[in-house]
């Protein structure tokens, strides 16, 4: 009996780290994004999101495969093969940008809470400390595994889709690739890249394959991991797309937070979309609370070497658990400052991983192309063509979206 | 003392005053002496990297390093066996720090003259370092931290330098096998294997029974196959087991089959048994008296041996077989601590300190047996199979395995610092 569920055991086991950091992509920033898109441009940006997708599974797989084949988290490896001082600005910036998605992370929870009618203030504080707690005091595996059915609650985007009922034509010319010569619609093509292949995604595949103790050997497991999560991930943000494509776009209505797209079904989807669309967002926003914490601190970790590890107690790892307790309270609380000027915030945060996209992409593709590091795994030929030019095209949206958001402040 | 990390960069010059480059690199000969020598300096020039050795050296310091020749080799630097770099391959690595039984990170690395020759004496852990290295020259040089530890004291993982480098691991025989194990768990594959290697069977085998069974059996799975059969027969039984029970059945048949087959034997008995079942908890490996044998006679017996059980707290009292029936066990009459017979007369048989003790099944849960010591504050619980013979005992250690299965647990994770 004990070797059945051995040999069932690395599938269940080896769907965690993919998963979980796809859906965590969908938290209250990319939300308002999609939300966005879909509002302001209806179907036709449904095209980007599949090439976005591609782009994404090829990137998490390059650091799925850096922790299995080095058996090391990114900062350790940065550590490792770069000079210290672009170690320390990598880590820095990463610091900050992951500090400043925390508080948008907050800002979701508190948004999700005010649809459900339930105060900011309780809200807030309530979620940071269960996230404390759950991590704090459950092992690593229980909280993957919380985390994950947490997850499932996503489901709720596909079901939102169905509800809204898009007429079939329109959706399938969305699918269609087409450029408009539209400052906006750069724009938010570059949103979209931003908030999707987020620079903490990618950390916290490599450092779950390495506290997974992920080999080579059971590396097509993870790789099966990473397809299917980044291709979920994928699937709910069109479901946003299209459900707010087909009820705020025919309208007219923008949209400037994710509470506006909810607030925004309602009349026209019934209470139901909205209910849901909350329920969504408050398991998104929640399971992001809780990986970014994590993913910072693990990386500050491996980079600083200072003891690791949420399956440590308090006193086994005092400085770990110190960071990453601070990151949340800090998260938290800047988020209930009133009269923050939310979406200024929010917009500042992803022009940060705007900048950093590109750095981080760029150490990757060559951590991947090392022969010393990777040997026979490292990227080859016609593949590493590939991604430099995925790095590329990616490097030019975050620095146009970088140009337009400094135009816009400058000129407007 | 000099601080590694401060001189690269600076000038390298030549005796005329000419600049031949900057220093880009040291190269040490890592297995020489418990505190390496320099072997020389790697010097660059615009996109050429070429050698200088130590030989050569004429005055080091941080603002230059000057050399004692106007012939230089031009050739192309090229590294060989039982070389290092240290901006390379050991500034911003990991080390394992004998002493303090954990894995750090170098933050920087010290230099001293020593037997006429520069050596690396020390490694820096301390977080000062990193901040001497990120500020520039001018501030940094005031940052100076307290935490170095001596090469001599240090292990340094070949795995760090890309190239195959022969390391001396005697060091590492020092630690103790749960600290070796914790280490174990917390590096990387590569680096754990590398260790692993390095110490022989024995040593092998008591620190894979304290490591992780998602590591132990990633290990073993790459090794050599002959080794892995020495170190499971090296293993306590129900180690080999459970290990063994990890590993594709495949492979697990043909390490039993390298196995001496007594020793396969014990194991493939106690693989018999469900994972948390006293048969495979159980030690095979019990001392044993007659009923009529004096003190003397069985303290007599036990010196005579060569070797005696870990932790031997109790032996059982056993009838006398039948010599007529050829049986294949012994009947349990009950059990006498080896504290009591250190004390009593050395003529009264075992009969007269014989105490009745509870048994238990070899398919009962571990946990029972666990609870029977705990209620009955015994050191050992014999074991009875379905003929009523006695096939081995629990003991106090192996209960605590079974009662704290989290902290054995946690031991495994891979996360330390």
């Amino acid at each position: 009996m004990k070797s059945l569920w051995k040999r069932w055991w690395p599938y269940l086991a080896a769907v965690g780290p993919g998963l979980l950091a796809a859906s965590a992509g969908n938290d209250a920033g990319g939300i308002a994004t999609y939300a966005s898109a879909g509002a302001q441009y209806g179907y036709s940006l449904l095209w980007v999101m599949i090439l976005i997708t591609i782009a994404v599974a090829i990137v998490q797989e390059m650091s799925a495969r850096l922790g299995a084949v080095t058996g090391k988290g990114f900062a350790d490896l940065v550590r490792e093969n770069f000079p210290i001082r672009a170690t320390a600005l990598i880590m820095f910036t990463l610091f900050v940008a992951n500090l400043g998605i925390i508080v948008s992370e907050f800002v979701g929870i508190a948004a999700a809470a005010e649809l459900f009618g339930v105060s900011r203030y309780v809200a807030v504080p309530l979620a940071a400390v269960c996230i404390w707690l759950l991590i704090t005091r459950g092992s690593y595996a229980r909280v993957e595994r919380i985390l994950l059915l947490l997850s499932a609650v996503f489901i709720a985007y596909v079901a939102s889709a169905f509800l809204v009922k898009p007429d079939p034509d329109a959706l399938f010319q969305g699918f269609v690739p087409h450029v408009r010569n539209d400052s906006d619609y750069i724009m938010l093509i570059v949103a979209l890249v931003g908030t999707t292949i987020s620079p903490y995604m990618q950390l916290y595949v490599q450092s779950s394959v390495v506290e997974k103790g992920v080999s080579m050997s059971e590396y097509s497991y993870t790789r099966v991991d990473v397809m299917i999560g980044t291709a979920l991930a994928g699937i709910v943000a069109g479901c946003i797309i299209i459900a707010t494509g087909a009820t705020l776009h025919p309208q007219g209505i923008a949209i400037e937070t994710a509470a506006d797209a909810a607030r925004a079904l309602a009349p026209l989807a019934g209470t139901n979309a909205t209910w849901l669309f909350g329920i969504g967002l408050l398991g998104a926003s929640l399971l992001a609370a809780g990986i970014l914490p994590l993913a910072t601190t693990y990386m500050l970790s491996e980079s600083l070497g200072f003891e690791r590890g949420v399956s440590r107690s308090w006193a086994e790892a005092p400085v770990f658990m110190g960071v990453f307790t601070v990151l949340l309270a800090v998260g938290a609380i800047v988020a209930l400052i009133p009269g923050l000027p939310l979406i200024d915030v929010l917009v500042g945060v992803y022009v940060l991983n705007g900048l950093l996209l590109p750095i981080e992409l760029v150490v990757i593709a060559l951590l991947v192309s090392n022969q010393e590091l990777m040997g026979n795994y490292r990227n080859h030929g016609a593949y590493q063509w590939l991604v430099w030019t995925i790095v590329g095209v990616v490097s030019l949206l975050s620095l146009l979206y970088i140009g337009y958001q400094i135009w816009g402040a400058v000129a407007g | 003392m000099i601080f590694v990390s401060q001189l690269m960069g600076i000038p390298v010059i030549a005796r005329n005053g000419d600049e031949i480059g900057v220093l880009h690199d040291i190269v040490v000969y890592i297995n020489e002496h418990h505190y390496p020598p320099v072997g020389g300096f790697v010097v660059r020039d615009r996109r050429r990297r070429i050698f200088i050795p130590a030989q050569q050296l004429g005055a080091l310091s941080y603002q230059a390093i000057e050399i004692d020749t106007t012939r230089i080799s031009l050739d192309m630097f090229v590294r060989r066996d039982g070389e290092v770099l240290l901006n390379k391959d050991v500034i911003d690595h990991q080390i394992i720090d004998i002493n303090g039984r954990r894995i750090v990170r170098v933050n920087d690395v010290q230099m001293s003259v020593f037997d006429g020759v520069y050596r690396v004496v020390g490694v820096d852990v301390s977080p000062q370092a990193l901040v001497r290295r990120i500020l520039p020259r001018r501030y940094g040089q005031h940052f100076v931290g307290r935490q170095v530890i001596s090469w001599a004291d240090a292990q340094y993982l070949a795995s760090a330098a890309p190239v195959q480098l022969k390391v001396s691991y005697t060091r590492l025989q020092e630690m103790s096998a749960v600290d070796l194990a914790r280490i174990v768990d917390a590096l990387s594959f590569r680096e754990s294997a590398e260790i692993v290697a390095a110490l022989d069977d024995e040593t092998a085998a008591e620190t894979l029974e304290e490591v992780s069974d998602e590591r132990s059996a990633d290990l073993l799975e790459t090794m050599d196959q002959e080794r892995a059969a020495d170190i499971l027969e090296e293993m306590t039984p129900s180690a080999a087991a459970d290990l063994l029970e990890d590993l594709d059945d495949t492979l697990a048949a043909q390490l039993l089959a390298r196995m001496e087959p007594e020793e396969a034997e014990d194991v493939k008995e106690l693989l018999a048994y469900d994972g948390d079942s006293v048969g495979r908890l159980m030690m095979t490996d019990v001392v044993t008296a007659f009923p009529d044998d004096t003190v003397a006679m069985v303290i007599a017996g036990l010196k005579a041996r060569s070797e005696l059980p870990d932790q031997l707290t109790e032996l059982f009292v056993v009838e006398r077989p039948d010599e007529q029936h050829d049986e294949p066990g012994f009947t349990l009459m009950g059990l006498v601590r080896v504290d009591q017979l250190l004390l009593a007369d050395p003529d009264l048989p075992m009969s007269e300190l014989v105490t009745d003790v509870p048994t238990v099944h070899p398919d009962e849960p571990a946990l029972q047996a666990a609870r029977l010591l705990g209620e009955y504050n015994l050191t050992a619980v014999p074991v009875i199979d379905d003929a009523g013979w006695l096939v081995g005992a629990i003991s106090v250690d192996d209960a605590l395995a079974v009662l704290l299965p989290d902290i054995w647990q946690r031991r495994g994770a891979r996360n330390f610092g």
